[in-house]
């Protein structure tokens, strides 16, 4: 059963959450640049557009301690927070943190997936870069997910801490499940066999390995550990950061050598890995298809037309 | 889950300028190819293979090569050692079980491969023949010389070096690749497995010398080294392809990974 929410009393349903949660939505910040923040006034929530920057720093963010080493002991991070509320994830952003359940088995991850809600909300303007309708995105994963229709968000209710939240709402006279519409579309997505297919080279020519496809991709999670020394040389943390399959050091082995030495292969390892890779191991594509990576590209290589071209869907490119 | 703990070193050996053995007092008994990070607070972690296999001790065979290594180099015996683990899958001890095996590694590669051994010792009766091949580059860089002497009494064992610094000394030894000397044993190598650690290159070499004289592909194992940074499949750092070498591996059967690997070497090999 869905529940009812009339669009006007959304900004009221927030303030009421904030109450009780820290509340994450998309804020825009300039011309360029909208993501997730935590929120003081409901009316700073923009829903206009899909995040430039994804909600990933949230569960991993950029540096986050493991260990902290202090007086000879070791403590571990549990990853304790205070309970919050995400709002405003598309459906691309709820999948791609499916993808992460999967590959970040530590506590510090679980605990803070424990005390998040995810409120999900439906995208009615995917743009000329979305092609999330490709991937077979899951219809779970959030507590609660949006749909506008007229006057009335109608909101279905996807586990037991979202019910509690919408408890005074309405319920629906009707049940209303709206499907996204795409321009883009990844036609073919097997593409094992194609893995030497000399149509990389061009792509690969064009990147700069600058690693803004993996830094804007919401299910991108690899990481460095990294010891920081204080200044008595006795204490300090073990930490971990973010870190790009783009660049040439995220396979260096002591002695110097790095097994993905060309930018060819680091590329390819990107794209074979959200589209083939994860899926053998875990079942489903690691691309959501939020087209974040084409959209942060500085020289717009657009592997999904790669791909196209090579499967056969489209003869030329521009 | 990254929570090290800290561990005795109770002996330190000097090999060679590069390799020291340290001896460090633990119950966990990694089974023979699995690794563990060991790590320094505030330096960092890298991951090794126990070269023991027993409940009381973990040998490190540790070579002076990266930033963590450096710093583990200057540790003494008495000092504490942090490490997590044991992580990976290591040899496959059941499919190997009644099998005749050849155990090939080199330099530093025979970690690995003398906790294997260790492990055949005590269970001597669950395998079949054996045939021991350890590689070095010359009498300076020979490891773990106890070992080796015992086991040169113990089993079919080989040492060779590629070149031998001074050929009138009375070491027991053939000279010369391991792929350019093994056929010179009589083995039946249709009904044998291979279970190789060292240099990529060098595994390659040897298992197509392998292969040429009989031994089937999917009888090929592999010790592999790679960026192991968490230790089960969370970071991508050891990725090939679509395997992680610290959780599916780092022991590979040859037929699986080589495919993988020629692939990313592939792409490797246009500059970009």
């Amino acid at each position: 059963m869905q529940k009812t929410l009339p669009k006007k009393e959304l900004l009221n349903f927030i303030k009421i959450l904030m109450e009780k949660y820290e509340v994450i939505a998309p804020v825009k910040k300039d011309k360029v640049l909208s993501k997730f923040e935590i929120i003081k006034d409901p009316r700073e929530i923009y829903l206009n557009e899909i995040t430039t920057v994804p909600v990933k720093e949230f569960f991993i963010p950029e540096d986050e301690t493991l260990v902290e080493f202090k007086d000879g002991n070791i403590i571990e991070n549990k990853g304790e927070i205070k309970p919050r509320i995400i709002f405003g994830l598309r459906k691309c952003d709820i999948n791609a943190i499916e993808v992460l359940d999967k590959v970040m088995p530590c506590s510090i991850y679980i605990n803070k997936r424990k005390n998040t809600i995810l409120i999900g909300i439906f995208c009615e303007k995917p743009d000329k870069y979305c092609f999330c309708e490709s991937m077979e995105l899951n219809d779970s994963g959030y507590d609660l997910f949006f749909y506008a229709k007229d006057k009335d968000y109608y909101i279905t209710i996807g586990s037991k801490k979202g019910e509690a939240i919408v408890k005074y709402l309405n319920n629906a006279k009707k049940e209303i499940k709206l499907k996204y519409k795409n321009k883009k579309i990844l036609y073919d997505k097997n593409i094992e066999h194609y893995y030497k297919n000399k149509i990389w080279d061009s792509d690969a020519e064009k990147c700069l390995s600058c690693s803004a496809c993996t830094v804007y991709c919401p299910s991108c999670n690899c990481f460095d550990i990294k010891d920081t020394l204080n200044m008595n040389l006795k204490d300090g943390i073990r930490t971990r950061h973010e870190i790009s399959c783009q660049l040439k050091s995220f396979s260096r082995v002591a002695g110097g050598k790095s097994f993905r030495d060309s930018r060819l292969s680091r590329f390819k390892h990107f794209v074979y890995h959200k589209i083939v890779y994860y899926k053998h191991r875990k079942g489903r594509y690691m691309c959501v298809g939020c087209g974040r990576c084409l959209r942060a590209c500085p020289t717009k290589i657009d592997w999904v037309k790669t791909i196209n071209i090579l499967t056969g869907f489209k003869k030329k490119r521009k | 889950m990254y929570k090290p703990i800290a561990y005795e070193i109770t002996e330190t050996i000097n090999f060679t300028e590069e390799v020291k053995l340290f001896r460090i007092k633990s119950k966990i008994n990694p089974m023979p190819g699995q690794f563990i990070e060991v790590s320094i607070p505030g330096i960092g972690e890298c991951p090794l293979a126990s070269c023991a296999y027993n409940t009381d001790y973990i040998d490190l065979l540790t070579r002076n090569a990266g930033n963590v290594t450096s710093a583990v180099f200057k540790l003494q015996k008495g000092e504490k050692i942090f490490f997590r683990g044991p992580y990976g899958k290591g040899f496959p001890i059941k499919e190997l079980k009644g099998k005749d095996l050849i155990l090939i590694a080199g330099g530093t590669g025979i970690a690995p491969v003398a906790s294997l051994i260790e492990y055949i010792e005590k269970n001597r009766k669950d395998f079949g023949r054996m045939y021991i091949f350890f590689g070095f580059r010359n009498e300076n860089y020979i490891l773990l010389k106890d070992k080796i002497e015992k086991w040169k009494n113990k089993f079919d064992f080989t040492l060779t070096l590629d070149k031998k610094l001074v050929p009138e000394s009375n070491l027991v030894c053939e000279t010369g690749f391991i792929q350019d000397i093994i056929d010179k044993k009589k083995i039946d190598f249709k009904n044998s497995s291979a279970l190789i650690c060292g240099p990529e290159i060098m595994m390659k070499c040897v298992s197509e010398k392998l292969m040429s004289l009989g031994l089937k592909k999917n009888r090929i194992y592999w010790s592999m080294e790679r960026r192991m940074e968490c230790g089960f499949g969370s970071c991508g750092r050891c990725q090939i392809q679509d395997l992680y070498v610290c959780k599916d591996g780092p022991v590979f059967r040859y037929d699986i990974i080589k495919p993988k690997i020629d692939n990313e070497e592939s792409a490797n090999e246009v500059k970009t």
